[in-house]
């Protein structure tokens, strides 16, 4: 990194805009479809358009906006930017896209530069319909330098493995057992029997169940792996002084930071030698002063985990224990909802679904709005997101509107 | 005939690593400008931006920093259990490859290690890949 990040410009970044509409398919529903079960409410025929176009009309419901009222559009998954605003019937003055903190990230710079007052960040991935692997022969991104296609001569492939082989290396080092990650998948799956939106509602789990389960790459269990499945999201991000007027408390977003860990990562350095705590540490230094919040406020925690292990890697980094310490961090329900710090309380990508950072987004703003029911986190105000994908680490701090 | 396995990327900086590895040469990129070694292949020197570099062959010792074994079979060609590891060469370059002559159970954290050879062949052809072992 070439320097530190610039305070006293991110400074006047806080606040500047808040969530006030999120939207979401029925991923349940979703997830039956995709696999030919006929459901009322399901994926529209595998099509990534549908899903993002269904989860925006019931965040604009949300915010009790109209269409008219969009400005500025953020595009994510596989979604081409043009066809999808001409699906919407959008002309936005602004636009841009990506993973979901990437897109509440530009969009708050874009309000604040006075490019646009109210973003729709959308989303739609049928990826289970279009049977998109994420490893082997056909694996996504094949015949680029993506390291688990690179290395096929020698028989790495998956993400999975990729998160396997930088387990095994804190069990090396640090001495964390498969006991121990344990507790991750079922405390998700624990917050999922909450969650009416989630795939694994119905289906609880135990630490002997996930135990039992088979292997894929040792030492990850299949209840390490994300749930593959069709969905849309869709969040509205608005200029905060027009939030107010809409049909929720807002949500503001107060923090942000960003640091990005590329070299050598094909040789997947980054992951092995410093378990992108690196990139951590930098984002620390954004996202909590800006924020004006340190580790201690934060009431309820989300991370990426389209497998278990980002949980303990980003518990560290972030400095929420220290590094190594993670394992028995997260024993005896302290991140679970009612613990200290309940983390991915939908089910997260493990038991809700997999939508890459986005219902994370979602489940976030619904904790600070309250009324969960039995998963709502007592008293939340101040929440935080952790995204730390391929070296990509960034982060969000939200806080209640009121 | 040699054993099958999944493809290869090629481009012209892996194809040349991989005609060094038909004579059992492991060599790597390393810029002439400032000497670092670079993996996989490519066109410039990630330190310097020089695009200037040798094939340097690497000393073919290193140690062993992580593991995993396939449970599930992804590729035809590597049917479960399948172990893939990590090795720290010497050199620096961090290198993906299999353990040869070596039990799931015998594998330890820092173990020193050196380079062997198993036939290979793709679309693109024969090749020989290169493996660690134990150091003797």
């Amino acid at each position: 990194m070439a320097a530190q990040a610039d305070l006293d410009r991110l400074w006047p970044l806080k606040d500047v805009a808040a969530i006030v509409g999120v939207g979401e398919t029925d991923y349940a529903a979703d997830y039956r479809t995709a696999r030919g079960e006929a459901t009322a409410t399901g994926s529209g025929g595998g099509d990534s358009y549908v899903l993002a176009a269904r989860a925006f009309r019931r965040a604009l419901d949300d915010a009790g906006l109209e269409k008219g009222d969009i400005d500025g559009l953020c595009v994510g998954g596989p979604l081409a930017h043009e066809r999808i605003a001409e699906l919407l019937g959008l002309n936005p003055r602004w636009s841009s896209g990506g993973d979901a903190p990437r897109s509440v990230i530009d969009a708050v710079q874009a309000i604040q530069a006075g490019l646009c007052t109210t973003v729709a960040c959308v989303y739609g991935n049928a990826q289970r319909s279009a049977n998109v692997q994420y490893g082997g022969p056909q694996a996504m991104g094949g015949g680029g330098i993506l390291s688990y296609v690179y290395y096929a001569p020698w028989g790495l492939t998956s993400q999975g493995a990729l998160y396997a082989l930088m387990f095994k290396r804190h069990q090396l080092v640090y001495g964390t057992t498969e006991e121990q990650l344990a507790a991750i998948p079922v405390a998700l799956r624990k917050h999922a029997t909450l969650n009416p939106n989630a795939i694994m509602r119905e289906r609880p789990m135990t630490t002997e169940d996930y135990l039992n389960a088979r292997y894929i790459v040792e030492p990850l269990r299949l209840f390490d792996y994300c749930l593959v499945n069709d969905g849309g999201v869709a969040l509205i991000v608005q200029r905060a002084d027009l939030a107010r007027e809409r049909r929720h408390e807002p949500v503001l977003v107060s923090g942000f930071g960003w640091s990005e860990l590329s070299v050598d990562a094909t040789q997947l350095r980054p992951r092995i030698k410093d378990f992108y705590f690196p990139a951590h540490h930098d984002v620390v230094a954004q996202v909590y002063p800006m924020a004006g919040v340190t580790q201690d406020d934060i009431d309820v925690y989300a991370t990426y985990d389209s497998f278990s292990v980002h949980l303990l890697f980003t518990l560290e980094g972030f400095g929420f224990c220290g590094e190594g310490e993670s394992g028995a961090f997260i024993q005896d329900g302290r991140i679970e909802v009612g613990g200290e710090l309940p983390c991915n309380t939908s089910g997260g990508m493990l038991s809700e679904s997999y939508m890459q950072s986005w219902n994370q987004q979602v489940e976030l703003v619904r904790q600070l709005r309250g009324g969960l029911g039995d998963r709502q986190v007592e008293g939340a105000e101040v929440a935080q997101y952790a995204h730390d994908v391929a070296g990509k680490c960034m982060s969000l701090i939200y806080t209640k509107g009121g | 005939m040699a054993t099958q396995r999944p493809p290869r990327v090629m481009d012209p900086y892996a194809e040349r690593f991989w005609e060094f590895t038909g004579q059992r040469e492991l060599r790597l990129q390393r810029c002439t400008e400032c000497d670092r070694f670079r993996w996989p292949p490519g066109p410039i020197c990630d330190s310097c931006l020089s695009e200037d570099y040798d094939w340097s062959e690497v000393s073919g010792r290193g140690t062993l920093l992580t593991w995993v074994t396939y449970r599930r079979p992804y590729f035809p060609e590597y049917p479960a259990p399948h172990t893939v590891i990590m090795v720290e060469l010497d050199e620096g370059p961090l290198f993906v490859t299999q353990p040869h002559e070596l039990e799931t159970g015998g594998l330890r954290d820092g173990l020193a290690m050196e380079l062997d050879w198993l036939d290979g062949e793709d679309q693109y052809g024969e090749y020989q890949l290169p493996v660690f072992r134990p150091a003797g």
